[in-house]
């Protein structure tokens, strides 16, 4: 599904944030990338979903090399891509309901499948009654949750997670560990960055670790370290 | 398609309101920066109107002295007649002092002054001349030779005047196009600024669109519909304005119906060409300006 191959990026004249990378993820899996802050665990998903583009290697996503695909292609790659962040990137002046729509609204989707699509994600995320709240009417855990429902109503391939539980207390985290399990059990594969050791402990996943933008261990049913 | 197109346009309206300050500035100036071209065009057009009325007309302007006989007149006018290889003799008027003072209080309506200088007694009888010749050389030495005819006060030749009207006509039409362009310019520059305000006041929004997989076209429209509306409505409001001006000038000139400034009245005809004209320059104004912005910070 996702495949990095000799993948090195640079910001500027800085020490690379990721050297040499490579390594290959399943359809289905879900897999860990541990690290402390600023060991290009970041960069690693960004270029993933072509945020950024290597120096020096390749990126291929679902069968394509992403770096080579033309920049009017991009969107569509991304359709396949949900992104989670640790800051939820929600917009603060829609509901709920209208912040999930909205990325369906944006890559034109007809009404009807909108409205049958949004009510069916807020279910499984566990806010059917929440719909009509702003975000600012949420806890973090609830504004996580609005943000996971977003980026998985498209029914997206693969979900990247970016710190997911990096503001929350550890039972709301544990209860968007279950979330993001539950997804992935439909067969979505999930790519999650994090430098929170009790979820890697208790997930027991693959577990990619990075240390100064070089992989230092690949590890399945890994620890964090 | 139904879906993005009604997105496109509810956004293109909220981003239009919620922006007014700036979008007022950006609209009034292509506003007032149009309706200067939009007068550059009507200007050019009157003058033109005048100057083909004048070619086509009297070129010559015999004066003869308050003070003249009828003898002196008769011999004047003789004079001319005998001249049927280059004037016009069927087109030769004259107007007697009661005619030319008639004339006068006409032209010189807006001018108390000079006309309260002139009596029907004191205002020289004038032979209104219509050449064939187009050799203007060739009447310019017709008109000194009427200069020696004893009564004759003055030769006056239209070319002069045709001259000095077409040398004002040129200065004009260069100070308001080169005003029109500069203000032009500042519009589409204050378009563009507005757009990429509320492109960067909606950047979280931008960026989650990115994100999502919307495309660039998608998220660039409303912003680029945004600057055309801009641009559209100072056009609507500049074609107003216009509309208003020429009103109240060709009331004014109607004043003088019968003299050479009625040339100076533009047709209707001509006024809703400049007006598509108009409206067309501000959707470009408005569609660069936007353009340029929507294109430039769309990495946000």
């Amino acid at each position: 599904m996702i495949r990095l191959d000799n993948v090195t990026k640079t910001y500027g004249s800085e020490a690379p944030a990721v050297r040499d990378a490579s390594f290959e993820i399943a359809k289905g899996e879900f897999i860990f990338m541990v690290g402390p802050s600023g060991s290009g665990k970041s960069t690693l998903l960004r270029l993933i979903n072509r945020q950024e583009e290597p120096e020096r290697g390749s990126v291929w996503v679902a069968g394509q090399n992403i770096n080579e695909i033309a920049e009017s292609k991009v969107p569509y790659l991304r359709r396949n891509l949900g992104n989670i962040f640790q800051d939820y990137k929600l917009l603060l002046n829609k509901t709920v309901s209208e912040n999930v729509a909205f990325a369906l609204e944006v890559i034109g989707r007809p009404k009807h499948v909108i409205a049958q699509q949004v009510p069916a994600v807020l279910d499984l995320v566990g806010l059917a009654d929440k719909g009509d709240r702003f975000p600012h009417q949420l806890s973090g855990g609830e504004q996580q949750r609005v943000s996971i429902a977003r980026a998985f109503v498209n029914r997206p391939l693969i979900l990247l997670a970016d710190e997911p539980t990096g503001n929350l207390d550890p039972a709301t985290g544990e209860g968007i560990m279950r979330l993001l399990e539950r997804i992935n059990t439909t067969g979505t594969t999930v790519v999650m960055a994090t430098h929170d050791q009790r979820i890697v402990n208790m997930m027991r996943r693959r577990v990619v670790q990075l240390d100064r933008g070089v992989i230092v261990r690949d590890q399945e049913r890994g620890v964090y370290d | 398609m139904l879906t993005r197109i009604s997105y496109a346009l509810r956004e293109t309206w909220v981003s239009f309101r919620r922006n007014i300050t700036l979008t007022g500035a950006a609209v009034v100036t292509s506003a007032v920066s149009l309706l200067l071209v939009g007068s550059t065009f009507l200007i050019q057009r009157a003058f033109d109107n005048l100057l083909t009325r004048w070619k086509g007309d009297v070129e010559l302007i015999v004066y003869v002295r308050s003070d003249a006989d009828a003898t002196q007149i008769e011999v004047i006018k003789g004079a001319l007649e005998s001249q049927a290889s280059i004037i016009d003799v069927a087109k030769l008027r004259y107007l007697n002092q009661a005619e030319s003072y008639a004339e006068a209080e006409k032209l010189f309506a807006g001018d108390p002054g000079t006309l309260r200088l002139l009596t029907p007694a004191n205002i020289p009888s004038q032979f209104k001349v219509v050449p064939i010749s187009q050799d203007s050389n060739l009447i310019r030495e017709l008109g000194e030779q009427f200069r020696n005819i004893p009564g004759v006060r003055e030769v006056a030749y239209a070319q002069d005047v045709f001259d000095v009207v077409a040398r004002v006509s040129q200065f004009i039409r260069v100070a308001t196009t080169v005003m029109s362009i500069v203000l032009l310019v500042v519009a589409v520059g204050l378009i563009w600024n507005t757009v990429r305000t509320a492109m960067f006041a909606r950047r979280r929004e931008i960026e989650v669109m990115k994100l999502v997989g919307a495309t660039n076209w998608f998220i660039r429209i409303p912003f680029m519909l945004e600057g055309l509306l801009q641009g559209v409505i100072g056009g609507v409001l500049s074609c107003l304005g216009l509309w208003g001006l020429n009103t109240a000038w060709s009331g004014a000139v109607a004043d003088f119906n019968d003299t050479e400034l009625a040339a100076l009245v533009v047709t209707d005809g001509y006024m809703r060409f400049v007006m598509v004209i108009l409206l067309l320059i501000g959707a470009i104004a408005g569609a660069v300006g936007s353009g340029i912005a929507a294109s430039r910070f769309l990495d946000v």
